[in-house]
């Protein structure tokens, strides 16, 4: 529900080392900006490329973004602010997203959250105290061949059952970018 | 009508361990890019004719003639045209787009390079979903060789001085950025808010430029179509809806999955053919393209699945994306409706009224109603704000709302004896439901005509 404001009383913005540095600066300059006619188009490449770098994006990194881009800090927000994928306060390592549509209900997805939320004792929307995970619940995930699903980070998996998600979960690294997507067969450069 | 082989999944094995990503060589081997040479020997005219020919439909949601899209954009070119290949793919219920570009994104990309060879657009933008990481990535290589072919960027198309570039761009999570003005201002960097239409996108689009925008199935139809032509397209599915179409199967089904036939199947052919039949249960309901089409009931198994017989006689909205969500019965229909205003409530943009407010309010009542609450007055005011909401009683910017609609009409009309049962006082008396013998569902100010 985007048009919910949120309290930005106590918003911290731009201190010490900037977050777009110059190698994620020429990520954008040479690989996005020839792409679209207009530099605020590279808005969400650009969040997209940020997130990824810190897991989350704090304000210093939107508005730097904004400056980047040549528009005003308030429409960088304004955009991020909208789009639900975007964390705008911090999260834990893992993102635990379990879908909650139509499809997933009927193959009781419920009783995968309630398990998840048991066994890491954290409400959907809360991160445990450790840091470790975020657990989320999510619309539609456009996988309803294969309901119920749960996406951890970027990675799906297909006709889950409690049993299989405590095996998943036990089979994590501890660096979440050391995360392989089973399906690819081919060396990827990140987006 | 036949269907007689597969023809978008033609390179895709029925058998799901044998499935795998075809490359650019595999695809070329198995006659991959033909179409794209033809195409280069034709007029733009020519190929927007022919495709309008094959009465090709769009899979994305409205069924609009392709061909006839194409044809809106300006034949003067005074600067650059876009396409937006809408691969944003929310709905609940629709999962085609992605098993498409996850097996044979060749034939996107080859459908792409036709597209913009008719419209003369100069770039494709692939806007896919944020939640499409796998997909994301398979596109970006496929992208990768496309490029390294010739087919995209350098001199042009295949060598040809018609010069065509292609990218991704990645969504975040909304599901209003399917949309195609919700996806335009998401391209450009901004919130994805739906724009007051006209200006259409034909005229002025992505960056206030003539822009295309088609679904990927729509799309990866267009090589099929142009290497064997409009008759033999025609062939398959029924007059007015001809083709093959993706049926995304789901629910309490024995086997679901994404199964390829013809436009114009029953709904009992669908489920106990394709899919293997109901699990748990007998059949109860399905959802009929994307839970925004709204259901079909209990005795609406003859229901032909094409882009007509699902509104004359079905009394929903449309086929949708033909994402079939097949229920038992043993399903609670009112669980079930909570669940799909939930998801409108939550993917509101908030840009009108009706639709914000009335989402939500619609989703407290459903959780009334569920918590053993519900008074008559309550279905009422669900029956009530169900009509005041969407582009069709004239209320609101896209279409979203009518979604929210008519989920909302077609599960009380059909299951009105249920909801009555939770909210005690109200009149037990089941509300038949009249079905349209017109051409169309004429839409009265506030409702529609099914009532
Ligand atoms: C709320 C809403 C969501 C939509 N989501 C999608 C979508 O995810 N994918 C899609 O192809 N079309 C979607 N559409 C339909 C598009 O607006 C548009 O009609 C379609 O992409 C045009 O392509 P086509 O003519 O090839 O079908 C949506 C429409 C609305 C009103
Ligand atoms: S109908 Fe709903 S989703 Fe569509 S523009 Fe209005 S508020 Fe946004």
């Amino acid at each position: 529900m985007p048009w919910i404001s949120e309290d930005r009383r106590h918003t911290r913005v731009a201190e010490g080392q900037p977050l777009l540095t110059e190698s994620l600066k020429a990520v954008l300059r040479d690989k996005y900006f020839p792409r679209y006619p207009s530099k605020r188009a590279v808005l969400l490449p650009a969040l997209h490329l940020l997130q990824h770098e810190y897991n989350w994006l704090p304000t210093q990194a939107v508005q730097e973004i904004a400056e980047f881009l040549e528009i005003a800090p308030a429409e960088a927000l304004d955009t991020a602010s909208f789009y639900e994928e975007y964390w705008l306060k911090p999260k834990g390592k893992y993102l635990l997203q379990v879908c909650r549509s139509l499809t997933c209900e009927l193959c009781q997805s419920e009783q995968l959250r309630d398990h998840l939320s048991q066994k890491l004792n954290v409400d959907p929307g809360e991160t445990t105290a450790d840091k470790r995970f975020t657990l989320v619940e999510l619309e539609c995930l456009g996988a309803c061949g294969t309901a119920p699903v749960v996406m951890v980070n970027e990675v799906l998996h297909e006709n889950v059952t409690t049993d299989r998600l405590d095996q998943i979960i036990a089979a994590l690294p501890e660096d979440p970018h050391d995360m392989k997507d089973p399906g690819m067969t081919w060396d990827n450069d990140g987006h | 009508m036949a269907f007689t082989e597969p023809v978008l999944t033609k390179r895709i094995p029925l058998d799901a361990s044998q499935r795998k990503l075809i490359g650019y060589d595999d695809y070329v081997a198995t006659g991959g890019y033909k179409s794209l040479k033809q195409a280069l020997e034709m007029p733009p005219a020519d190929i927007i004719k022919t495709v309008t020919d094959s009465g090709l439909r769009g899979r994305g949601g409205a069924g609009f003639s392709a061909g006839q899209k194409w044809s809106f954009i300006p034949k003067e070119k005074k600067g650059p045209h876009y396409l937006c290949v809408n691969a944003d793919e929310s709905e609940p219920g629709t999962f085609k787009d992605r098993y498409l570009i996850d097996h044979d994104p060749h034939l996107l990309l080859e459908g792409i390079a036709i597209a913009c060879l008719a419209t003369q657009c100069d770039i494709a933008y692939i806007f896919i979903r944020g939640e499409y990481h796998y997909s994301a990535k398979v596109l970006e290589h496929a992208l990768k060789e496309a490029y390294a072919h010739g087919i995209f960027g350098g001199d042009g198309v295949l060598g040809s001085g018609k010069k065509v570039e292609c990218y991704v761009h990645r969504g975040a999570g909304a599901y209003i950025c399917g949309e195609e003005t919700g996806l335009l201002e998401a391209l450009e960097g901004k919130r994805g808010w739906p724009r007051n239409k006209p200006p259409f996108p034909a005229i002025a689009g992505a960056f206030a430029r003539p822009t295309v925008i088609n679904n990927v199935e729509t799309l990866m139809c267009v090589p099929h179509i142009l290497e064997r032509g409009p008759a033999w397209f025609k062939t398959m599915g029924t007059p007015s809806s001809p083709g093959p179409k993706l049926f995304g199967m789901s629910g309490h089904v024995n086997n679901p999955g994404v199964y390829e036939d013809e436009l114009g199947i029953t709904l009992d052919y669908a489920i106990n053919k394709l899919a293997g039949g109901m699990k748990g249960g007998a059949y109860k309901a399905s959802v009929c393209g994307g839970i925004s089409m709204g259901i079909l009931g209990t005795n609406q198994l003859d229901i032909k699945l094409d882009f007509d017989d699902v509104r004359f006689r079905g009394g929903c909205l449309g086929l949708g994306t033909a994402g079939m969500i097949v229920m038992n019965e043993h399903t609670d229909m009112v669980k079930a409706l909570r669940n799909c205003v939930r998801f409108y409530a939550h993917e509101s943009c908030g840009q009108c009224t009706p639709c914000r407010e009335g989402s939500n309010w619609m989703r407290k009542i459903l959780d009334r109603i569920l918590d053993g609450d519900g008074k008559a007055a309550d279905l009422q005011m669900l029956m009530e704000l169900e009509k005041t909401m969407g582009i069709m009683p004239g209320t609101t910017i896209c279409g979203l709302a009518d979604g929210t609609a008519w989920a909302t009409r077609t599960f009380i009309n059909k299951f009105y004896d249920e909801f009555a049962l939770r909210c005690p006082e109200a009149p037990t008396k089941t509300i038949p439901l009249k079905v349209s013998s017109g051409r169309l569902n004429v839409l009265t100010p506030m409702g529609s005509n099914t009532r």
